[in-house]
């Protein structure tokens, strides 16, 4: 065993420079996936860990001797908003506390987050500060906070506070009513949730192309080495040995590569916090995925590799011949189009079911199928190309399209299963009109009860132009039955310059006119929606941003790659005075014409995939994502394969090809 | 040591760092990569040692891709290179790929193709290296009255005496010296011209 292992990091070392270089490149390639691998991980822990954090705000009714009293709510300041949380402590219980306090607030107390605390420095009193009562006795600390900049505050008050009595039923969606509770522990909010599960949704999208990805390098190792795996058969070494030799350089290649991958999401994550998401940018340590999970990439990566590097062995070990000879290679077999059906079937009828592991697991096999129809299809249209072809470079093209549609697909598979993905996405992107269109009055509502109506406009009136606000309070007609016939005060302001100002004076002025009601504009009841929809907007291009990171760097390592197997024959063709640029378009015709084909084909399945889940016709900004994902994946795999020219110029400009 | 470099040079493939290297009286050491590469694909063949094949071609288009890449049809490049397999004794094997042909058939398409161009003169850098004593000798047999038949110059690399014997003319090379005919001794290094 030791002295297989011995023999292997020989050979590995000492394969010469293009045999380095091919490992670098496999290596190069691990590092990649490895490193996306880790973000796609991340990410889900990430929106954990937020979930985690973000729970406290949702109070869970106690069920023994409560020890306080909780509500919140959302205000707005700019175009940014405030959770705000109201506690009435009911007795002293040591150690529970909001987190990122190290004490229950005292009635009288307001404290607030890093963030709100600048901004309220910032900006004048009267637009924002006056709105809390009492003073500022502390900083919330990040256990408590979603992300860096969120903008909270925790304002203590008594138990008979009236704010500590309202309902607050007249925005639902963004406040809970008082609730007595035991502890801080709470519970996962609904929209963290929703957060979790396109999270989920998300990293399938992109695990699925980075495990083809690894596996492809993965096999790259081993086409290099078919021919000296094949010469150690024919000298005695027996399978397994084979086996072992091959599995050890290519672990040995793969765990290099995936510490490397470690070292760059490492260094990656200043920049992947700056991402927005529900509201804010990342705490650096909730993108840190945490030991284990690093510790399982970091196993699992090699032996994935090594898994793959068997299975592209298999043919060597049966016969030691088995590479010399090089015959006709079988077609691709038709079952892999009927699998693709089968699953293509499942997803309409798996749409019907509510379990999210089933729709995800759904896509993943669709994904999956795209993968194993692929190469059948690159064999179809290589006959096709082959039995068209005029012109040398297509024939070229066509021929080798046929003779290794594996390896075909495994240039361009990056960039189909991102079409996969742009289809996918392309249609389900929502569009802002889902929102309807956006309210022109300019101003705030507040909902006030029937019977106080008249004396708090009056009181509405006073304060605004107490604040030296031009504000004009209208009374809206009753609503609600009974107790709780409410009224909505509209309040206009003059549009124009200075309208932020304005708003926020006024904002700030009317707070408290209504225990535990805030002055809302109409855009701020869709604040929810708007980030939803720019969320994932953001996950959309995040997610694209990655397969194309993969398609293009699969591209352009396989590029390369399939230039390091192939050239002896190119170095003769251009040695028998084939010019360079035949063989460069023959390269290129290799890789575009199944690109087209499988891009279209991919994004046509996608889309098919995504239409369980859509209700709309698509949007106009999915149709630009999905048009400029096909300009990015065509431009980003050209150039790629541009790449290795030089290499294929330097391949061919060797004089005397030898066997090596 | 020398003989397959020299041999480059005359092809065109490198350039000699001294000296000229002319082709019917015109100077081929001074012309720029892409005249080179014309010269190569329209008044030269070559025959190597092995690998010459495209492995995912069939044998007939193995031949007419010199063709095509001068810019014939296609159908009449495949055409054209069927001709040669008849003669050669290939009779059959045009649809066979390069890992279906024995080593002596695969020499023998490589001759195809380097003559389907109609070239002046052949390169061939140890045509029968491969190959067993009798197939070499075959293959050597075709290699020169395939040249002779289509008026052309065959030059041959070789340290094979027996495959020197087919040459009309022999020149000795060692460590990269030309050897004046007196000081022939080793035979192992030898390039060899005929002039059909």
């Amino acid at each position: 065993m030791r002295n297989l292992l011995e023999l292997s990091w020989r050979l590995l070392r000492g394969g010469g420079r293009q045999s380095m270089l091919g490992t670098g490149l496999t290596a190069a390639a691990v590092a990649i996936s490895s490193a996306l691998l880790v973000f796609a991980l991340a990410a889900n822990v990430a929106f954990a860990a937020r979930a985690d954090r973000e729970a406290w705000r949702n109070p869970v009714e106690a069920k023994g001797t409560p020890v306080a009293i909780e509500a919140t709510a959302k205000d707005y300041v700019r175009d940014l908003s405030i959770t705000v949380v109201d506690v009435a402590p009911l007795r002293e219980v040591s150690g529970v506390r909001p987190p990122g306090m190290n004490r229950m607030p005292r009635p009288g107390e307001v404290w607030v987050s890093p963030g709100l605390a600048g901004l309220m420095r910032e900006l004048p009193a009267e637009q924002l500060a006056a709105r809390f009562p009492g003073k500022v006795a502390g900083t919330i600390g990040n256990d408590g906070l979603l992300y860096p900049d969120e903008l909270v505050a925790v304002v203590g008050r008594t138990a008979a506070d009236p704010a500590m009595a309202a309902s607050r039923a007249d925005h639902p969606l963004t406040s809970t009513p008082p609730t007595k509770i035991s502890d801080f522990t709470g519970r996962a909010g609904d929209e963290t949730v929703v957060y979790q599960i396109m999270a989920l949704i998300a990293s399938v999208l992109m695990v699925v192309p980075l495990l083809v990805f690894g596996g492809a390098a993965a096999r790259l190792t081993v086409a290099r080495r078919d021919q000296r795996l094949a010469a150690l058969r024919l000298v005695g070494a027996t399978p397994w040995q084979v086996v072992m030799m091959t599995v050890a350089e290519a672990v040995i290649t793969a765990f290099g590569g995936a510490v490397l991958g470690l070292v760059l999401y490492g260094a990656a994550i200043p920049l992947l916090s700056r991402i927005e998401m529900a509201g804010g940018s990342w705490f650096a340590a909730d993108l840190w995925p945490g030991v284990l999970p690093v510790l399982g990439v970091l196993l699992a990566v090699p032996l994935l590799v090594g898994l793959s590097a068997v299975v592209g062995l298999r043919r060597v070990v049966v016969s030691p011949l088995g590479v010399a000879k090089r015959e006709t290679p079988p077609a691709m077999r038709f079952v892999r189009v009927v699998a693709l059906f089968v699953i293509l079937i499942a997803v309409p009828l798996s749409s019907r079911s509510t379990s999210t592991t089933v729709v995800v697991g759904v896509l993943g096999l669709a994904f999956l199928g795209v993968n194993l129809v692929g190469p059948w299809v690159v064999g179809v249209i290589g006959r096709i190309t082959t039995r068209t072809a005029r012109r040398p470079a297509r024939l070229l093209a066509g021929r080798r399209l046929v003779d290794d549609p594996r390896s075909a697909w495994r240039t361009v598979s990056g960039v189909a299963l991102t079409g996969f993905i742009a289809g996918f996405v392309g249609l389900l992107s929502p569009s802002s009109d889902l929102l309807g269109v956006p309210p022109s009055t300019a101003g705030l509502r507040l909902v006030v009860p029937d019977a106080q109506a008249a004396a708090l406009a009056e009181q509405a009136r006073e304060r605004l132009s107490g604040a030296g606000i031009d504000a004009h309070v209208k009374t809206s007609d009753r609503s609600g039955s009974g107790r709780a016939k409410e009224r909505t005060l509209t309040i206009s302001l003059p549009s124009g310059d200075g309208y932020t100002v304005r708003i926020d004076t006024a904002r700030t002025a009317l707070a408290g006119l209504v225990p535990g009601r805030i002055a809302a504009s109409p855009v701020d009841d869709q604040w929810q929606g708007i980030r939803l929809l720019d969320d994932v907007r953001t996950g959309t291009l995040v997610v694209l941003g990655v397969s194309f990171l993969v398609a293009i760097a699969s591209a352009g390592i396989t590029a390369a790659s399939s230039v390091l197997d192939r050239r002896q024959a190119y170095a003769l063709l251009r040695l028998a005075g084939t010019p360079l640029e035949v063989l460069d378009r023959a390269r290129r015709t290799e890789t575009l014409v199944p690109l087209a084909v499988m891009g279209g084909g991919s994004i046509l399945i996608g889309m098919f995939c995504a239409l369980p889940f859509v209700y709309a016709a698509m949007s106009v900004s999915g149709a630009v994502t999905l048009l400029t994902s096909v300009a990015v994946g065509f431009a980003g795999v050209l150039g790629a394969g541009a790449l290795s020219r030089p290499l294929l110029r330097s391949v061919t400009a060797n004089p005397a090809p030898r066997p090596d | 040591m020398g003989k397959s470099t020299l041999l480059h040079c005359l092809a065109g493939i490198m350039k000699p760092d001294s000296g000229e290297v002319r082709l019917l009286g015109e100077r081929i050491d001074t012309m720029g990569e892409r005249d080179r590469s014309t010269l190569r694909r329209t008044r030269f063949g070559f025959v190597f040692q092995f690998g010459q094949l495209l492995p995912e071609l069939p044998a007939d288009e193995n031949v007419a891709l010199p063709l095509m890449l001068g810019g014939m049809a296609r159908g009449r490049s495949v055409q054209e290179a069927r001709a040669w397999f008849g003669p050669l004794g290939l009779g059959g094997m045009e649809g066979r790929r390069p890992g279906e042909l024995s080593g002596g058939q695969a020499q023998r398409v490589a001759i195809a193709r380097a003559l389907v161009t109609r070239p002046a003169v052949i390169f061939a850098d140890e045509p029968t290296g491969a190959l067993d004593q009798a197939t070499g000798h075959e293959i050597m047999r075709i290699l020169v009255e395939a040249t002779k038949h289509h008026d052309a110059s065959l030059v041959v690399v070789t340290h094979d005496p027996e495959v020197a014997r087919w040459c009309d003319r022999v020149v000795e090379v060692r460590d990269g010296m030309i050897l004046a005919p007196g000081q022939r001794q080793d035979r192992t290094q030898t390039l060899s011209g005929g002039n059909a």
